[in-house]
């Protein structure tokens, strides 16, 4: 079978991948290269693409990024966030770069770091966990992942550990002459009662034209906690893609939140999988789609098991020509009963050109659950846009502040302070433009 | 200060404003009664320029100004400050960024130069204490959760703050108690002085015990069927609407 029409150049081995003697890990790399052959390129006939054509992706001729970046720590500098005090993982076009990450004091019974590293130093951690979440049959851009899988962030807790500060990964782009194409693979683990906080941010050094393909799977083990923050404010111009796996064991605590403010074409897929009972999924989201940008949103989160909580809160603004897809899916096993599931999705349409898809979906097969789902869409209400300007507050800024009022319900739950200033700061330059 | 010539005004194809006379100086209170229905609103939307509403005749210049044609913020930035019926909520927009926004931008379109946070607090701190009002207001979102009596006096604070030189106070009494009321009252008085003009717009007499105005209207179907001092009021109070031969819309 030839691979897909358009996927020829991604699938191009890099000439060192990381364990490349790793018999588990080539079969992986294998089936994936057969699965993303036996797909082809997906149309909009189907229904997981419903509403985003591949064509303006494939246009754009990405090659996989090969060639290490060197890069002076300055010039990371500008995409820090000072105060922010984390344990630091640093990617450039999806490959690990020690001398920019900052891993001291990590406590006794956590791994963090490059998953090349681990693929050399210790790989029977990562047998039995990588593609363990993913599973078997994967979506076309997790296998096209898969095939290439190279590097990326590993964070491993061992039972009960409590990391005392946030796990912060940077995956920096860095232009060249070709468009690159970088897929990092993560791999989050908390063995029982592990605690920890992740905070995933998605930057282009410049303005170039690249694209992200990244996959994250997270286990969480029985009574494990974790709090993880993605925001991806990749270049205007870049790709993104964003495939999470979660695996939620008894008792144990996921709270996410999305920000997709960046690139001009974004893809996220988060996929929540309930396996044991009383796990709590809190799933929050903010989105800004501007002119020429597209942003398709993906949920699917499974009750397998018993007395379940989940939530799932996004809000978006749309202005320009922006066009967003929010597509959210809930099942309810016929064995989760008492599973407790609200989805919701707000929308604010700044002007006529923008445009949002909106299909939260609920399928329940147990019957004693409690289940919602609401979706709004409007625009700026005029009453509060005159209340503001008959105080002397022009209409642009007017217009700005109401829409950091409608997106501060999010934007306050980010934490610690100083990423949510960040965040808050960018998504109001962005909606200087906007207004 | 503020002089208003045969103003006319639709809401839609209903004509409201018929005709209104109204000559506002420096310095003075005026209530301005009515039963429902009569325009008492509908003037104070269109002075504060309010969306909705077609002004099809007359004038009304602010300082020499022509009102009618400046945007709600240009109103804002010549000192007009309008008190809302019914203070708008504003979940997730915090009182003090709001406060502080509104402030600068005045100062700003003046040609001062914006207040910096904390010559900002200390003016907000001083300016609460005159109105007895409670800081925990300024860390919550604009009016939102506010009880009734907390939006009124919320209305109060940022006239205090942006210290207009002609505050419309559209129904302020409306939906409070005696004692909110007083409150609000107080407030209003403190504000008094010699450079700032009031316009009281009010059903009842209660809030005229309140705030002495020096000059009261009557507006009955669009137009000032009558103006006096203080008396007109109380006659008012006493003899219902029905004595100026005015029928109260249901």
């Amino acid at each position: 079978m030839s691979p897909a029409p358009g996927f020829e150049q991604w699938l191009a081995p890099a000439p060192a991948s990381a364990g490349g003697r790793l018999d588990w890990l080539q079969t992986q790399r294998a089936a994936a290269r057969l699965s993303v052959a036996a797909q082809g390129v997906p149309g909009t006939k189907q229904e997981a693409w419903r509403y985003t054509s591949l064509s303006r992706l494939l246009e754009q001729g990405f090659v996989p990024a090969v060639e290490p970046v060197t890069l002076r720590p300055e010039a990371l500098e500008p995409r820090l966030i000072p105060e922010l005090d984390a344990y630091r993982v640093v990617l450039v076009n999806g490959r690990f770069v020690p001398g920019l990450s900052a891993l001291e004091g990590l406590p006794p019974g956590v791994r963090v770091g490059s998953l090349a590293e681990l693929l050399a130093t210790d790989p029977d951690a990562l047998k039995d966990r990588l593609n363990a979440v993913a599973g078997p049959d994967q979506s076309l851009f997790t296998a096209l992942n898969t095939a290439g899988l190279d590097d990326g962030l590993v964070a491993i807790m061992g039972p009960g550990v409590c990391l005392p500060r946030p796990i912060e990964l940077i995956h920096l782009s860095v232009g060249a002459a070709a468009p690159l194409l970088a897929q990092p693979r993560h791999l989050v683990v908390l063995e029982t009662g592990a605690q920890a906080h992740l905070i995933e941010r998605y930057v282009g050094l410049t303005d170039g034209l690249y694209c992200t393909n990244s996959v994250l799977e997270v286990m969480l083990g029985a009574d494990a906690v974790l709090e993880h923050q993605r925001v991806q404010l990749e270049s205007p111009k870049a790709f993104h893609l964003a495939a999470l796996y979660v695996r939620l064991g008894a008792a144990s605590n996921y709270r996410c939140i999305n920000i997709a403010v960046g690139a001009a074409w974004a893809r996220t897929d988060l996929r929540v999988r309930f396996t044991g009972e009383d796990a709590v999924c809190d799933l929050q989201g903010l989105y800004l789609v501007g002119e020429r940008q597209l942003l398709d949103i993906h949920l699917d989160v499974d009750h397998q098991v018993p007395r379940c909580r989940s939530r799932e809160y996004f809000k978006g603004i749309l202005y320009g020509k922006g066009r967003a897809v929010f597509d959210g899916r809930v099942h309810v096993a016929r064995d989760a009963q008492q599973t407790d599931a609200a989805m919701t999705n707000r929308n604010l349409v700044l002007c006529e050109g923008a445009e949002i898809d909106t299909k939260p979906q609920l399928e329940i097969e147990a019957d004693d659950v409690k289940c919602s789902h609401g979706t709004t869409v409007g625009e700026l209400d005029p009453e509060q846009l005159f209340y503001l300007r008959s105080r002397g507050i022009g209409a642009p800024l007017a217009r700005r502040m109401l829409c950091l009022g409608f997106a501060a319900e999010v934007l306050d739950a980010l934490g610690p302070e100083a990423l949510r200033m960040h965040v808050a700061e960018e998504v109001g330059h962005r909606l200087e433009q906007a207004t | 200060m503020l002089s208003v010539k045969g103003l006319k005004a639709k809401v839609g194809e209903k004509e409201i404003l018929k005709g209104l006379d109204l000559e506002i100086g420096r310095g003075e209170v005026h209530a301005i009664m009515g039963p429902n229905g009569s325009g008492k609103s509908t003037l104070a939307h269109v002075l504060s320029g309010r969306d909705g509403y077609t002004v099809t005749g007359g004038s009304a210049t602010f300082d020499g100004q022509d009102l009618l044609a400046l945007t709600p913020e240009e109103r804002a930035h010549l000192g007009l400050f309008l008190a809302f019926q019914y203070p708008v909520e504003l979940p997730g927009v915090n009182n003090t960024y709001f406060l502080k926004a509104a402030l600068n931008a005045i100062r700003t379109a003046r040609g001062q130069p914006e207040l910096d946070a904390v010559a900002f607090m200390r003016l907000m701190k001083e300016r609460l204490k005159v109105l007895h009002l409670d800081d925990s207001l300024l860390k919550r979102p604009v009016n939102f959760g506010f009880s009734g009596g907390e939006k009124k006096r919320n209305e109060i604070f940022q006239m205090a703050l942006l210290e207009p030189k002609l505050a419309i106070l559209d129904e302020t009494d409306s939906g409070l108690d005696i004692d909110a009321l007083r409150i609000v009252a107080d407030g209003v008085n403190a504000l008094r002085n010699p450079e700032r003009s009031v316009i009281l717009v009010t059903h009842y007499q209660r809030l005229l015990d309140y705030i002495q105005p020096d000059y009261v209207h009557v507006l009955a179907q669009g137009q000032i069927i009558r103006s006096g001092g203080k008396s007109l009021a109380l006659e008012l109070e006493e003899k219902g609407y029905g004595w100026l031969g005015i029928e109260e819309a249901a």
